[in-house]
Order: structure tokens, then sequence, then C-alpha cells
């Protein structure tokens, strides 16, 4: 059975890189969400496996979800996918729970070793 | 030129790009200044050369600026000028930030410093994504005190009537120290810089 994806980014062309970026092996069904509030909304009502997220996204960004997602206990599997690459942030995101933190644009060979750690591919 | 427009892919391409090399020039900010700044989505518009210094006269009206202007030139046509805008207020925070004592080293040379690494740190992240190598001119320093930035603004050595305007802005949280980065990609540049942005969005 395909695993449920999330890709969260405003940007058209980011979320089409993280796409593009997946594994061809990884048995896949993604959905795409545009800013964090339409991700909250897809977690709160669907099982989803593994969520991409971006942080830096007007009105509800990356981090809010990750709140809202740690309080809630929504999902296990937030990979974050975000060009605010500071060291504080991504020892920040991984405190709210966040699986792994890649920098953008994403490097395919470390988005593969991430999922193959985690046991996710 | 009058006509030109950025498609909605264009337009969202070109803040993907200027996300990551902004980001990256933040982080340069951060380890420099030993503290956290804080992102936002960078603002993207074509503007008619005649606007501009009013623009600039609206926006940092009530008090003094300094400001860093640098000129940038690649292959493609791809040419442009980023100006660092600094509040005097700003200006004079930095010391303190860096622990310098006032008489350590000149609020030009702190300036310097600071728009060197964002600045270079910015337009290396954005020549690397669209697979180009850019070459700067010397930066030079404009006071408002002294120099009216209309009069710079004017003196940009470029002719054109339009230019594409990016605006971002560099907040460190924990000093309420503020920088707007501003970068003009003018006339014929623009039709340069819409011909890479489609070859990526061509890739995707």
């Amino acid at each position: 059975m395909s695993i449920p994806v999330l890709i969260c980014d405003d940007s058209a062309l980011a979320r089409k890189q993280v796409k593009k970026s997946l594994p061809a092996e990884w048995d896949v069904e993604v959905q795409f969400a545009t800013n964090g509030k339409e991700a909250l909304d897809i977690l709160r009502n669907q099982q989803i496996g593994v969520t991409f997220l971006d942080l830096t996204m007007p009105e509800i960004d990356g981090v809010a979800v990750l709140e809202a997602n740690h309080a809630e206990k929504l999902v296990d599997f937030i990979i974050v996918v975000s060009a605010d690459i500071q060291p504080e942030m991504q020892k920040r995101v991984i405190e709210l729970g966040a699986l792994a933190f890649i920098q953008k644009p994403v490097n395919t060979t470390k988005l593969k070793e991430i999922l193959q750690q985690y046991g996710l591919l | 030129m009058k006509d030109i427009a950025l498609t909605e892919d264009q337009r969202d391409c070109l803040q993907e790009l200027i996300n990551v090399a902004m980001g990256r020039a933040s982080d340069k900010l951060a380890r420099y200044l030993q503290t956290f700044v804080h992102l936002q989505v960078p603002y993207i518009e074509l503007i008619d050369s005649q606007a501009l210094p009013e623009r600039f006269a609206e926006n940092y009206a009530e008090e003094g600026v300094s400001l860093v202007s640098q000129g940038f030139y690649g292959e493609r046509g791809i040419l442009g000028e980023s100006l660092l805008i600094y509040k005097s207020h700003d200006a004079h925070g930095i010391a303190e930030i860096l622990g310098y004592e006032p008489d350590d080293i000149s609020e030009v040379e702190q300036l310097t410093d600071i728009s060197s690494i964002l600045t270079t740190t910015f337009l290396n992240g954005l020549a690397e994504q669209i697979d180009n190598q850019l070459a700067y001119s010397a930066p030079r320093i404009v006071s408002s005190v002294d120099t009216p930035l209309e009069q710079h603004l004017e003196q940009l050595s470029f002719n054109w009537d339009l230019a594409l305007k990016v605006d971002i802005s560099y907040q460190v949280t924990d000093y309420s120290f503020n920088c707007d980065m501003v970068l003009l990609i003018p006339g014929e540049a623009i039709v340069n810089i819409q011909a890479v942005l489609d070859q990526i969005l061509d890739e995707f």
C-alpha cells in the first residue's frame, strides 16, 4: 500500500523540487499544502505517513505547525525542508519533534539517507 | 521595455531562489553576531525608475540612514545593484553588538564588514543556484546626512526605466538590530533573469 505523503511549502517550485527528489522506488501518494493552515487541516483529518515541511511561510509558519503537532500529537514523521539553516533554528525544530532537518535546495542523497535511517524506505 | 511582467511561475521561482540565498546570508550574520536572525518572506515588485527615489523617501523618511551600495554582474547579462540600508539607530548599535569600544573601529568599517558578509553570501548563494558566476564592484557607502539617497539612486550606473526590485529584511531578534536589503535588477537584465527562471522552471 502506498504511504500517504504531505509536502507543505508556499512555493510551487519548492513543492515540485521536493516531490522530484523523493526516491523513485518509494511507493507514495503525494498531497500538497501551500501553507501551514492547509497542512494542519490535512494532518488533523487524514492519516499522513511522512510530512515534508517548509518553515518560512506567510501566516501559519512551519514552526507553528510543529508546535501544534507537538501539542496535539498528530503525526510522528515530519521532516523539515528549509532555507533557514541557522543552528538555533535547526535545534528548535528538532526539539519540537521534527525527525530531521534538510537544507534547501533538497539534496536527493541526503533525503534518501534520512528515509533509510528511520526505516521509512 | 515598459510592458515587462513576471508570470506567476517566474515570481514563485525567483522568490524561492531568494529565500535560499537569504537563508544563507542570515546564517552567516547570525554566526558573526552570535545571535538569531528572524527571516521574513521577501517582497518582489517591478518598479519604475521615476518612482524609486520617492519609495525610498517614504520608507526612510523619519531618520537618517546609511546605505552600502554594491554592483554585481555575471554571465548571460545578469546584473544589478545590491543596497543595504541601515537606519542610524541600528548603525550605532552594531559596535555594541560586536563588543567594540567607541574608538576601536569606525562605524563605516563596521557597516562595510556586515554588508560584505550579507551581500557576498547572498549573491553567491543566488549565483550558485542559477549556475552563474558574479563579479562585484567596490562597495560605496552613502550617508543620508551627507548625500540625499535620491541623488545616489539617480547616480546608479545603469540606464533603466524599469527594475525588478526585491526587498529583504534581516531582523536580529535579541538586539533589535534591523537592516534592509534591496536588490535592483534593471532594464534588459530583467529579461535575462526571466530566461534563467524559465530554464529552471522547465526542469521541474
